[in-house]
């Protein structure tokens, strides 16, 4: 319930911005922007491991983005399949000799940096297998530019995406120290020429409810956070940071998943110990489309390990919880993330079990048991429907009748079964985070070419 | 100014175009708007309405003819320049579309002397033309268009707006245009089609930049087009980058027509 | 309990209500707007004659008519779209005849009322459509709005319709002013916002040079970058030596960009600047100045703390003939640390960029280099072989 009563207070927030977001959107034209000396340059940082299916795609998109100076670095962090080579063959890439890795911020030693000069802006970085992190710190010492942007191997940004990112920056850039884009589920879409064609939700189940769960996470949560300064987590998927704050915290850490929220949380800690005026801002409106997984396995495991990272940071950084100095990370994402995020499902077992074994022990109390299931359910759907009226009022993506019933019906059936599923996946994350089984999980992925084909036939 | 309407339907195709010529060349103006129209299935009484509207507008002489085939009209608006017989030509089709719905007009029109120098052969190209142009299209002649050069410029432009723009501009120059709006089927184009002369925006889907011009100079075709950009990029790097990859113009928007233009012939010859 | 049971009954019927209505809204919100687009998409498709009408007149003489016929709002609105698309993409007459037209449909006039409107809403997007159509008739009071505002992103989009629309040059500093008020660090963002203007910018920014306020020189430095003219050359003199950090940065990488002619005592003193913006400005002049002094500083440059400063000194030194390139296989075949690993990228990178020369002059430059090459490291056997990571990290950015 409380849970439901904070997050009505962010969705509050949010909804005292969405206008502003809209009309800045609406009423600004890129594309003068986008050819402009005036914009600060951007490397994108793409970690690459295990994606020969989808990366030559990825990367053709990532460079046709419409912004003015930036560089894509891809690495490819020891991956098993043929990633580099098809990369290679595809760019016609040669080693560079005596590549300059600048080692700002310590990573594995990488293999070699691949390059040909008629892509004059994409280098690719070969190195062994470090994880991600690592691999963004090895983007990072190579990269040429004052800002840098982490994009996953399996999303596909939309064209403007960076240069509304970069707007939004030049808004305000000295403060500005992290803008976290909106990351939307791509599966069910058509896709043509590496950019999303038609915008559709998924047809199969799983993705359905991510959708949903995504709509709610970032229009209904990180607009509302982001306004009071206290976002917890910019999208690994989809990120744009100052390098030189960046390196001063040390670049990302390696060794568990997390590692988006760990530098986040990070820069906060780094900006308020040393007092210095900082935002870390959410911008809706450059939107990262991404492949949802769609099996149940390789859900859970995403899950888990996204149980197991946020755990890790939540350990790791305990001591922001409830303390003034860090204002309202301290006071109030902090706690709210330990609480409401990393303990919430014991929480509900331990509530649930009370629940049960009262009226067990006293049948004509069945009402109380209904009543609070209700109250719940119902408040969590109108916080569902209120980050539809968000999506309704600035952004208007889905553009069928039926896709807005659809994305209706999944926001309520998703407290049937999904919300529990997800609570058990944490608490399984959490397990492994225990024994130390610190592996990353399977990830299997389909081209894109066929997704669009699934979307086209349909 | 009175109203002269003259309904002459038993006149003799080439009649027509000799009467057409006689009396552009007895007037005493400058320009004489012509017009065609074509209608499918031209109800009996298109003609009348045609007059009618025609008869309503204050300062419009005209005079108006059966045309040879059925369903096509003839109309000459002496003292008429092309815009004015161009705005006649719409303001004609929407009244009349706005009366019987769903009927569809072609038109061709163009302006003598104007344009050019009136003769047989151009009255039974605009007619010609004004059957075979698709539905609902006003087909305008310029003098360029008369005499069409065989220059093939490909317009390849992400924005409607401005494809539609720079489509419209170069046919009306005479040129031979096709335009697409993603860099892949461009390189497609090019190779199928054989353009002289690409003009092109930087910055597209598929592939762009300066991959996407040293793609075009690799492609399997006789000669390698000419290559103008017409872009939103002005990055002073890559516009060095673009003509050290041997681009033959760079045009930054926002840009003048004037100047595209003479910078395209410049190109060309 | 009993009561709190109650609460909670009740609690539940307003969910269920709120709920209802939300559904209720939600569908109403997005029938209408596909109502909207439906209804847009036909009125383009109807005027689709008119718009071709203009495109193809646009070069006449004759003022443009308005559209035939009695037309509703929404009509007017796609319309009005239209002409501001084309007013964004043309230059020189044919805006200017674009703009005439908006002006004599009245959409100007409409606009500048709802500049007064209630809703915040319509203002904005009233003065955004102003901009669009270039009204200069509605700057003063686009200006009042900018200096009323609270900083947000849509101050942005009214300096953006002021900077477009304005015709004097008083205007557009005044914007400046309002936008620069608020003390956030956005030359850029002020300066891509006033290249905007129809205006002749350079004078403006000439004089913005100097203006006592710091935030209006930085913006015309940072909007003159790339295109610096003699006239403002004795401007930059003075601001070389200016107190704050990035004034001085900007300020010396403008000056240098004009090619001027530096004393030796000059360049040493920029070389040893405290800031290393400067240092990395003056470091990349210097390759293509030919300044006889200029090479020995470029050589202990090379051991600069920063990487901008190393990196930018390693390429002014390949571009500084076969002594420059000697320099650096010397620093290669020696040197260590960081040094060493700028000197060896640099060379191999201009080994590889100058095997693309075709020209005569350029080939015999390059094989001379690559004689060089050859005597430091041998033909293909002694090649530097780059040491895995440096002494010490760099935390610059």
């Amino acid at each position: 319930m409380t849970v439901n009563t904070i997050y009505f207070t962010i969705l509050t927030f949010s909804f005292r911005n969405i206008m502003t977001i809209f009309r800045r959107s609406a009423y600004s034209k890129y594309n003068t922007l986008s050819g402009s000396e005036l914009v600060p340059s951007v490397s994108l940082l793409v970690p690459a491991f295990n994606e020969e299916l989808t990366v030559i795609e990825n990367v053709k998109c990532l460079l046709t983005l419409n912004y003015p100076t930036y560089e894509v670095i891809v690495i490819n962090d020891g991956s098993s399949d043929n990633t580099l080579e098809v990369l290679r063959e595809e760019f016609g890439l040669e080693p560079l000799p005596n590549p300059e890795m600048r080692n700002s911020i310590d990573c594995q030693p990488i293999r070699a940096v691949y390059h040909n000069p008629q892509y004059p802006h994409l280098f690719v970085i070969d190195k062994p297998n470090g994880g991600k992190a690592d691999s963004l710190n090895a983007g990072i010492n190579l990269s040429h530019y004052p800002l840098i942007s982490s994009i996953d191997a399996d999303s596909l940004l939309e064209k403007d995406a960076l240069i509304r990112m970069a707007r939004m920056y030049m808004e305000n850039p000295e403060e500005t120290v992290a803008i976290g884009g909106d990351v939307r589920i791509a599966n069910g879409c058509l896709i043509e020429n590496g950019a999303v064609k038609e915008v559709s939700l998924p047809r199969k189940m799983w993705p359905m409810f991510q959708a949903v769960e995504y709509l709610k996470a970032f229009l209904g949560g990180r607009i509302g956070w982001s306004a009071i300064n206290g976002l917890i987590i910019v999208s690994g998927a989809f990120g744009m940071f100052r390098k030189d704050y960046v390196i001063a915290v040390g670049g990302y850490r390696g060794g568990y998943p997390g590692e988006d929220m760990n530098i986040i949380i990070k820069l906060h800690r780094y900006m308020l110990e040393n007092k210095l005026k900082y935002r870390v801002a959410f911008c809706p409106e450059a939107v990262c489309w991404t492949q949802a997984p769609d099996s149940y396995r390789i859900l859970s495991n995403q899950r888990k390990r996204w149980g197991r990272g946020n755990l890790k940071n939540m350990i790791e950084n305990y001591d922001m919880a409830f303390n003034p100095k860090y204002r309202v990370m301290g006071l109030l994402t902090m706690p709210y993330n330990i609480i409401f995020e990393a303990l919430n499902p014991y929480f509900k077992i331990t509530g649930l079990l009370a629940l049960v074994g009262y009226t067990l022990l006293d049948m004509t109390n069945w009402k109380i048991l209904v009543v609070f299931g209700l109250i719940n359910i119902l408040s969590g759907y109108l916080l569902s429907i209120g980050a539809l009226f968000l999506e309704e009022l600035a952004f208007k993506r889905f553009t069928k009748v039926s896709d807005l019933a659809r994305l209706l019906l999944f926001s309520a059936l998703k407290f049937f079964g999904y919300a529990q599923l997800g609570g058990l996946w944490r608490i399984q994350g959490h397990i492994q985070y225990l024994r130390n089984n610190n592996s990353w999980g399977t990830m299997t992925r389909t081209s894109w070419k066929e997704e669009s084909k699934a979307a086209k036939t349909a | 100014m009175p109203n002269t309407a003259a309904l002459q339907t038993e006149i003799e195709q080439s009649n027509l175009y000799v009467t057409i010529i006689q009396k552009v060349k007895e007037s005493a103006h400058e320009a004489n708007g012509v017009l065609f129209i074509y209608s499918v299935n031209a109800p009996s009484y298109l003609e009348s309405q045609i007059s009618g509207i025609l008869e309503s507008q204050p300062g419009v002489t005209f005079a108006m003819w059966s045309g040879h085939q059925p369903g096509s009209i003839a109309v000459l608006l002496p003292g008429q320049t092309l815009d004015t017989v161009h705005f006649q030509g719409l303001l004609l089709k929407q009244r009349i579309q706005e009366i019987n719905g769903d009927l569809e007009l072609h038109m061709a029109l163009s302006s003598f002397p104007e344009q050019g120098e009136l003769n047989e052969q151009l009255l039974k190209q605009m007619e010609e033309s004004a059957k075979l142009s698709p539905a609902g299209d006003i087909h305008i002649f310029t003098k360029e268009e008369f005499q069409p050069s065989q220059t093939r410029i490909l317009i390849v432009e992400g924005d409607a707006t401005v494809r539609e723009f720079l489509q419209i501009r170069l046919q009306m120059q005479g040129y031979e245009t096709a335009v697409t709006d993603n860099g892949i089927s461009a390189l497609e184009l090019i190779e199928s089609w054989n353009p002289d002369l690409v003009l092109t925006e930087l910055n597209l889907y598929g592939i762009d930049g300066l991959p996407y011009i040293h793609h075009i100079q690799q492609l399997n075709v006789k000669t390698v087009p000419k290559i103008v950009v017409l872009t939103e990029q002005r990055v002073e790097q890559t516009i060095s980058l673009c003509f050290k990859s041997g681009i033959d113009d760079y045009i930054t928007k926002p840009f003048s027509p004037v100047e595209l233009d003479a910078r395209i012939r410049r190109c060309i010859h | 309990m009993y009561t709190h049971l109650t609460l909670a009954i009740y609690f539940i019927y307003v969910c269920l209500g709120l709920i209802g209505i939300g559904i209720a809204l939600l569908f109403t919100l997005r029938l209408s707007h596909l109502n909207k687009e439906k209804k847009s998409k036909y009125y383009l498709q109807k005027h689709q004659d008119y718009f071709k009408f203009i495109q193809t007149h646009l070069n006449g003489t004759a003022a443009l008519p308005l559209p035939p016929g009695k037309l509703k709002e929404l009509e007017w609105r796609v319309i009005q779209q239209k002409c501001i698309e084309w007013i964004g993409q043309f230059k020189g007459d044919y805006r200017e005849k674009l703009v005439r037209l908006c002006y004599e449909a009245g959409f100007v006039r409409e606009d500048i009322k709802l500049l007064d409107s209630l809703f915040y809403g319509r203002r904005i997007a009233a003065a955004y459509r102003l901009g669009g159509m270039r009204a200069a008739e509605a700057v003063p009071r686009l200006l009042k709005m900018l200096e009323s505002e609270k900083y947000t992103p849509l101050t942005i989009v009214v300096a953006r319709a002021v900077a477009k629309s304005a015709e004097q040059e008083e205007q557009l500093k005044e914007m400046l002013q309002h936008l620069l008020r608020h003390g956030k660090p956005i030359h850029n963002m002020a300066a891509d916002i006033v290249m905007e203007s129809q205006l002749d910018a350079s004078r403006l920014l000439l004089k913005l040079l100097d203006d006592e306020n710091p935030d209006l020189v930085k913006v015309a430095l940072v909007a003159m970058w790339g295109q610096a003219i003699p006239e403002v050359v004795p401007s930059l003199d003075r601001l070389v030596g200016a107190e704050q950090t990035d004034v001085r940065a900007e300020a010396v990488r403008l000056y240098l960009s004009s090619n001027p002619v530096l004393k030796d005592d000059t360049i040493k003193s920029l070389m040893a600047d405290k800031d290393w913006e400067v240092r990395a400005a003056v470091a990349k002049s210097l390759g293509s100045l030919h300044a006889a002094g200029s090479i020995p500083l470029l050589r202990s440059a090379l051991k600069d703390a920063n990487w901008w400063v190393r990196n930018n000194s390693a390429e002014s030194l390949t571009k500084l003939g076969e002594t420059g390139f000697e320099v650096l296989c010397q620093v290669a075949m020696n040197g260590s640390g960081v040094e060493r690993e700028t000197a060896m990228y640099h060379i191999e990178r201009a080994m590889q960029q100058n095997n693309e020369h075709e020209k005569l002059d350029q080939m015999v430059a390059y094989n001379k280099k690559k004689l060089l090459y050859e005597r430091y490291f041998g033909v293909a056997e002694k090649r530097p072989i780059r040491q895995v990571a440096a002494v010490g990290g760099d935390y610059t950015a």
